[in-house]
């Protein structure tokens, strides 16, 4: 859904579930520490007695803790209690819900679409429906938050929504109810299709459901195409990362062994190092990831491994250029948590893609690049803030393959080269710089 | 706009110098690490520090204490409302040399528009200025911290330091595809002072901010007024448009130059007590003549005292456009003697005579001028994020603008509109003033 967007650039490394009790096993630099706290509480107490008008102290509290914790560097944020629990259903990869993606307008719930296959499309809401009323009672007055909140629930229990549908003329603006019975929606999955002898395979993000999503998707398409398969499109365009765990096993799906990633963090006892195990789901099959700039982190993962192997023909424009991990650190019941930058990950060849990104192998351009300003598509070179890179590989662009400016042009120009690439119908341009030493 | 004066050295406490109000506040010193059981403060508290000590432990690199606690404290601030602010100790301590003409900007006027600052006007010969920044450049980032979302007084403070030292502006501008870097060296900026001249026989007074000058220089701008036009003498025009506030003494004393007596403007705190009430002093330095006050969304805070008073008293007939609607007061409150910087608060509302806020609702003019053809547009108090919520009834309608004729060419609409009032040729369809 819409909302959960905020998880975005978003690599989780795993809960810090132990949480001990405070400072008790610091030693001699907490003088600081305490004298440093001891300046916030001040300010803390100051604020809570002359403000204009009381302030929930809960409230002041996270306030205080995203203003230390988002100046730190892009990636660094905290969630309050509902913005974790919105994530934690992000990185699950489904909740129980009706299927709809909402916005508000006027004061109502406005349907942008309905999911295909979920309750909400089986009943028939189409997209510009208003919700009116949830169970009876008036939408008027909840934000989105509180709206979706009413929404959710257990898989199979029941829901009334009150529709005013002002598309359709014939049920002239009279609100109607519709009953559904709630389901398990799923957010971000994996999806495919054959693309005549080559298999197609979208991956919007990595969520918990991303890694057997791809091995059922390669599986399904192996059925459909039969032994003249001649490959393979992993599609990673605009996909914002998610889960590292799911990037390591997605990447491991078509290895056969060697080093996937490695993370570094502040201590040397930090580094973490991921290895691919026996076995390539493909066959070692040819394998195009498609990659834009709208891809970060955990697609970055799996592209920089794919490329450094020699596994993968890395296909599109330069990617976002995220090489940081955060960790979610919650805050004790109800308190929210963390999202930290903990570590700085590395391609097996030991460069960090950070503020760089990955190069592609075959630099295709859409053609659409440029029709959005600079600045509303950032990479993270242009994040303020941004963690500075010293193991950049600062390999160069090959010559960008932009779409023909007269005639047709392809629907996706960037699929259609991929899939003329699979079929030997182009190659690929000499790669310049040295690779995995 | 909320003309913010990064610029102005002297506008810092946006508007309100409050001194002395609020500032004896008790040290409640929190023992950190004890847990009782039912004290909700205690355990939000804890929550803090349970926070600090996960970022000071597992962050990426060794993060500094202080700067840890600085950016919290600035958070806690900035998210009450869109005036409050933290200023860490270096910026406190370059406000408190501001006196000796140690304190630095850049030169340029900013305002915010759903979130993003924009440059609204680059005074001439000062860095900004000569560094190129454009009007209509997004301020992407200070120093390489991102902007969107600050609030005005944030990113003012960030722009203001000692005279002398550096400050990197990310600027993105529509005509180039990459944001730029831009260095600019701070220099002391000379707060306008204010200026008239005669327009016929009307006199023009106009106040770009409120400082510690503008009751000794309306003064003379009006002896001097009197003498170049003599006994024929009509009126003055006092141009508050885009005067975006300053020092809440000068505006009182500004307002009270005009005033015989009455309240000015009341003061009022969180709790009953907390109430401060100004009155006017006998002694009108104009002997009474017909005042015109221009306003727009550019005129905020002190200038809506002064605004507000003088319409409330019926002594000037308030002409333009909607004012911004800001009718908070901060209050500057040093933490550990300045050594911890200060808090930037807001710790009150005001109250014109008659007891109205204009918090959010603005001064409703008595003749509604629009500002005619290019005219900018003003993001209000009511547009900003976490704004104060308005007060009391709302204002009277402001009902439809008088417009320039098509055809028209006017340098100054509102302008020409007041003194065609002042002279009684101006038909005025609402020109009788409705507060008690």
């Amino acid at each position: 859904m819409k909302r959960f967007a905020f998880v975005g650039l978003g690599i989780v490394v795993g809960f810090i579930a132990a949480l001990g009790l405070l400072p008790a096993a610091h030693g001699a630099n907490d003088v600081s520490a305490y004298r440093q706290l001891d300046l916030f509480s001040d300010a803390f107490e100051r604020v809570r007695a002359n403000y204009v008008r009381p302030v929930d102290d809960s409230e002041l509290i996270n306030a205080a803790i995203e203003g230390m914790v988002s100046n730190l560097d892009p990636h660094s944020s905290y969630m309050d209690a509902k913005a974790f629990a919105d994530m934690q259903i992000q990185t699950k990869g489904s909740f129980g819900g009706i299927g709809i993606q909402v916005t508000m307008e006027n004061g109502l719930v406005k349907i942008i679409s309905p999911i295909d296959n979920t309750p909400a499309s089986k009943a028939g809401l189409k997209a510009g429906d208003y919700i009116a009323a949830i169970n009876g009672v008036a939408v008027q007055g909840l934000n989105l938050d509180g709206a979706i909140d009413k929404m959710r629930g257990p898989e199979g229990s029941k829901i009334t929504l009150t529709i005013l549908r002002t598309t359709d003329k014939s049920t002239a603006r009279k609100p109607f109810d519709v009953t559904l019975t709630r389901a398990v929606v799923a957010v971000d999955e994996v999806t495919w299709h054959k693309e005549g002898d080559v298999g197609y395979i979208r991956m919007p993000g990595f969520n918990e459901n991303t890694a057997s999503g791809l091995e059922n998707a390669v599986r399904d398409l192996k059925r459909q195409i039969g032994p003249g398969l001649k490959g393979y499109i992993l599609d990673l365009r605009n996909n914002p990362g998610g889960l590292l765990d799911q990037a390591v096993q997605v990447s491991d799906d078509m290895l056969n062994s060697g080093e996937v990633v490695s993370t570094r963090g502040r201590h040397p006892e930090d580094t973490q190092r991921y290895d691919a195990h026996a076995g390539d789901i493909t066959d070692g099959k040819p394998v195009v990831v498609l990659v834009n700039g709208g891809t970060a982190s955990a697609s970055e993962i799996v592209a920089g491994a794919l490329q450094d192997h020699r596994r993968a023909t890395i296909l599109g424009m330069t990617s976002f250029g995220k090489g940081s991990v955060q960790t979610i650190i919650p805050l004790g019941e109800g308190g929210g948590a963390l999202r930290l930058t903990t570590a700085r990950y590395y391609t097996p060849s030991g460069h960090s893609i950070q503020a760089e990104g990955i190069v592609p192998d075959i630099a295709v351009a859409e053609g659409d690049e440029d029709d959005i300003p600079r600045i509303a598509r950032p990479s993270e070179a242009d994040l303020p803030g941004h963690l500075q890179n010293a193991d950049a590989t600062h390999r160069t662009l090959p010559t960008i393959i932009r779409p023909p400016t007269s005639g047709t042009k392809p629907a996706d120009f960037q699929l259609s080269y991929a899939l003329d690439f699979l079929h030997g119908k182009v190659t690929a341009p000499p790669v310049k710089s040295a690779q995995a030493n | 706009m909320t003309v913010v004066g990064a610029m102005k050295g002297l506008s810092l406490v946006a508007v309100g110098a409050l001194a002395g109000f609020g500032l004896a506040v008790a040290a409640t010193h929190f023992a950190y690490g004890a847990n009782i059981p039912g004290l909700r403060t205690e355990s939000e508290l804890n929550r803090f520090g349970l926070a600090f000590e996960r970022v000071r432990d597992n962050y990426l690199s060794q993060p500094e204490d202080r700067q840890l606690v600085e950016n919290a404290i600035g958070g806690m601030l900035s998210n009450l409302d869109a005036h409050s602010s933290y200023f860490d100790p270096q910026t406190f301590a370059a406000m408190e040399t501001k006196a000796a003409g140690a304190y630095g900007g850049i030169g340029v006027v900013i305002s915010l528009k759903d979130g993003d600052v924009k440059v609204v006007s680059v005074v001439p010969s000062t860095p900004a200025f000569r560094g190129d920044v454009e009007v209509g450049d997004e301020l992407v980032a200070i120093d390489g911290v991102a902007m969107h979302g600050h609030s005005l007084d944030d990113v003012s403070s960030r722009m203001r330091g000692s005279v002398g030292t550096d400050v990197k502006l990310t600027l993105a501008r529509a005509k180039l595809k990459n944001p730029i870097d831009i260095s600019l060296t701070r220099e002391a900026i000379e707060v306008e002072r204010l200026t008239w001249h005669r327009e016929g026989d009307v006199g023009y007074i106009k106040i770009v901010a409120f400082s510690d000058r503008t009751d000794p220089d309306l003064r003379k701008a009006v002896a001097d007024l009197q003498r170049q036009i003599g006994p024929s003498l009509k009126g003055f025009v006092v141009d508050l448009r885009n005067n975006g506030g300053g020092v809440l003494q000068a505006s009182i004393d500004v307002a009270d130059d005009f005033l015989d007596s009455g309240e000015i403007v009341s003061v009022r705190g969180r709790s009953a007590q907390d109430m401060e009430r100004y009155d006017a002093h006998p002694g009108d330095i104009t002997g009474g003549k017909p005042l015109v006050v221009l306003i727009n969304g550019g005129t905020a805070s002190a200038s809506e005292i002064v605004a507000g008073a003088l319409q409330d008293h019926h002594r000037a007939t308030i002409l333009g456009s909607l004012s911004f609607g800001k009718g908070s007061v901060q209050t500057v409150m040093p933490l550990d003697n300045g050594a911890g910087g200060a808090l930037h608060m807001t710790t009150a509302r005001y109250y014109t005579p008659s007891g109205r806020s204009i918090q959010v609702t603005g001064i409703v003019p008595d003749v509604f001028v629009a500002g005619g053809p290019g005219a900018p547009e003003y993001e209000r108090e009511a547009e900003l994020p976490h704004h104060l919520e308005a007060e009391g009834p709302p204002a009277k309608p402001l009902g439809t603008p008088i417009e320039p004729a098509p055809g028209h060419a006017y340098v100054d609409f509102q302008l020409s509109m007041a003194l065609s009032y002042l002279h009684k040729s101006l038909a005025v369809r609402d020109s009788e003033p409705s507060h008690a």
